[in-house]
């Protein structure tokens, strides 16, 4: 008995918050450097909402009067990527038109301002929507990784078996990247061509995760800047150790999360978020690179 | 030696850069195996051509060959296994340490799966010997001086191992002596190694020492083109930099001096046109 408990509740949340946790670090880690840039990751720019966004629709148009969904669950991550890429090619249009496409914090701006709109569309969802669907949806608005079952393991999982073989391959593109993008192309680097594969990899590990564990924030924020802090960034071990941060972080907060209010459970994205804000503002005064 | 080989082209080549124009109907042949130095004011247009030729911004019209190939035909490996380049603010992290940096000049040469080859690592070590970084090699570029910067970035540019090097202003923020150091490796990696090099230069005197070849832009048009003493004139400067100068020769050296004098007046340059 205690056995079922363990493999058909307890196991599958530690190893969802694990993986997720793993795929919203490397998420963040890949953005970062796709657009040099350590505040651009999914939470800041928004696209983890735009996956949420795309959750709660989905939730919206699909459940019944009792509160059943009348399609199958497993188009769930489709409706997260769907939100995610729809976010993301929003902010790209906003970046390309940019006046001043230099300015790092241009960026960020967009992000805030889209992240803003996308929150915005979820609350008011919920708000002119029956009730029924807002306790569904309530979920995805700071993440919780409550409620998890193999099915959601798998999909996660699976997000992040496609991404180890892509990286292990940019590897070094990953390091060429780092340098301003006319170096990078002087140097051999087909930049615009990595840059785009390096933003599709990062929004669908994020929509995957946001997907199964609701937008667990600033997780691509912090794990990273650890790695980074305490491993050095320049070698394929950065990635395992953001990954590795990425999701003990995760699983502390679920576990502290469910714990700290017994019986009550707080989303474990509020615990990210207490971390992750005063992270966000430490960076944004920081300077990152060096110019000759 | 009927043929004159040639390193670059540009056929009326038209650019903008910020949305102003930058280069106006250009054409321009660069010969092969030699020390280029780009002349000009500021916004003359010679960065801007330094980057149209090595595929960094493209063009509005014309038609840019580097290398013996059409510039779009290249990919970006295959050209940078042939030509370097420098740009003029290049960035990287901080925490990035001087061989990693060098070693990024490699990336052109690495296999995808392959490890570091004996190929690579000596490649970088002659770099950063060449620019004397050798000891100070394991510091990351945040703990470096300004001149200390440039030279990381000069070894890795070195470490690409590429027959034809671009500088946008390498001297930048060099003290004379660096400045000098920079410009005597170029002169010998040319003269013992036949590296073709292009370098925008700002400083008259060092393109009158060092440059076999001058192009001379003035407002994204090129105003004189050829041997460095038959470009760099009294009269071609007077009519591009707006500045009296003399042109002297000096008993024991054997390139001539520009003393600037003072800028000149308008009806001077109307006299001298």
């Amino acid at each position: 008995m205690d056995g079922v408990i363990v493999w058909t509740l307890r196991l599958p949340r530690v190893v969802l918050a694990v993986l997720a946790g793993m795929a919203l670090a490397l998420a963040g880690a890949l953005m970062q450097r796709a657009l040099r840039n350590p505040l651009a990751v999914p939470s800041i720019l928004g696209v983890s909402d735009g996956a949420a966004l795309g959750v709660v629709t989905f939730l919206w148009l699909f459940s019944n009067e009792s509160n059943a969904l009348t399609v199958s669950v497993h188009w769930l991550p489709v409706a997260a990527i769907l939100g995610a890429c729809g976010l993301a090619a929003l902010i790209a249009i906003l970046a390309l038109q940019d006046p001043r496409p230099n300015d790092p914090l241009r960026l960020i701006l967009y992000g805030v301002a889209m992240s803003a709109l996308a929150k915005a569309a979820v609350t008011l969802m919920m708000i002119i929507g029956p009730v029924y669907r807002a306790g569904q949806a309530l979920r995805w608005l700071t993440g919780s990784v409550n409620a998890a079952h193999w099915s959601d393991v798998a999909v996660v999982g699976g997000g992040l078996f496609i991404a180890v073989p892509v990286l292990i391959m940019a590897r070094l593109p990953l390091n060429q990247i780092t340098l301003d993008a006319a170096s990078a192309q002087s140097t051999g680097l087909a930049v615009n061509r990595s840059r785009v594969a390096l933003l599709i990899l990062s929004v669908l590990l994020t929509a995957l995760a946001v997907s199964q564990v609701g937008a667990i924030g600033f997780v691509g924020l912090i794990a990273p800047q650890a790695a980074r802090l305490y491993y050095g960034q320049f070698t394929l071990g950065y990635l395992v150790v953001t990954a590795l941060i990425g999701g003990l972080l995760v699983l502390t907060a679920d576990t502290v999360a469910r714990m700290i209010l017994y019986p009550l459970e707080l989303p474990a994205g509020a615990l990210t978020a207490l971390l992750g804000a005063p992270l966000f503002l430490t960076l944004l005064t920081r300077r990152q690179n060096v110019q000759s | 030696m009927s043929k004159v080989e040639t390193l670059a082209t540009l056929s009326e080549v038209t650019a903008t850069y910020n949305d102003a124009p930058a280069l106006h109907k250009v054409d321009l042949d660069l010969p092969e195996g030699k020390i280029i130095a780009f002349c000009g004011p500021n916004g003359s247009g010679k960065s801007t051509a330094l980057r149209v030729l090595r595929g960094l911004h493209s063009p509005v019209q014309g038609a840019v060959s580097v290398a013996g190939r059409h510039v779009s035909e290249w990919n970006p490996r295959d050209l940078a296994r042939e030509v370097a380049m420098l740009s003029q603010s290049p960035q990287a992290p901080e925490d990035m340490t001087v061989y990693d940096l060098a070693l990024l000049g490699r990336y052109s040469h690495r296999g995808r799966f392959a490890a570091l080859t004996d190929t690579d690592r000596n490649a970088v070590d002659r770099a950063l010997a060449a620019t004397n970084m050798t000891g100070i090699a394991t510091r990351t570029l945040g703990q470096l001086s300004g001149g200390q910067i440039q030279r990381a970035w000069i070894a890795m540019v070195l470490a690409q191992e590429a027959p034809h090097i671009f500088l946008d202003e390498p001297t930048n923020h060099l003290d004379i002596a660096h400045a000098l150091d920079i410009l005597d490796l170029v002169t010998r990696l040319n003269r013992e190694n036949g590296h073709g090099f292009v370098i925008v230069l700002h400083d008259l005197n060092l393109a009158m020492r060092y440059a076999d070849h001058v192009v001379l832009f003035d407002d994204g048009r090129i105003a004189g083109e050829g041997p460095t003493q038959d470009v760099l004139r009294e009269e071609a400067i007077r009519t591009v930099f707006e500045i009296d100068c003399r042109i002297i020769t000096l008993p024991d050296i054997d390139r001539p001096v520009i003393v600037p004098l003072k800028r000149c007046e308008l009806s001077a340059i109307c006299a001298a046109e």
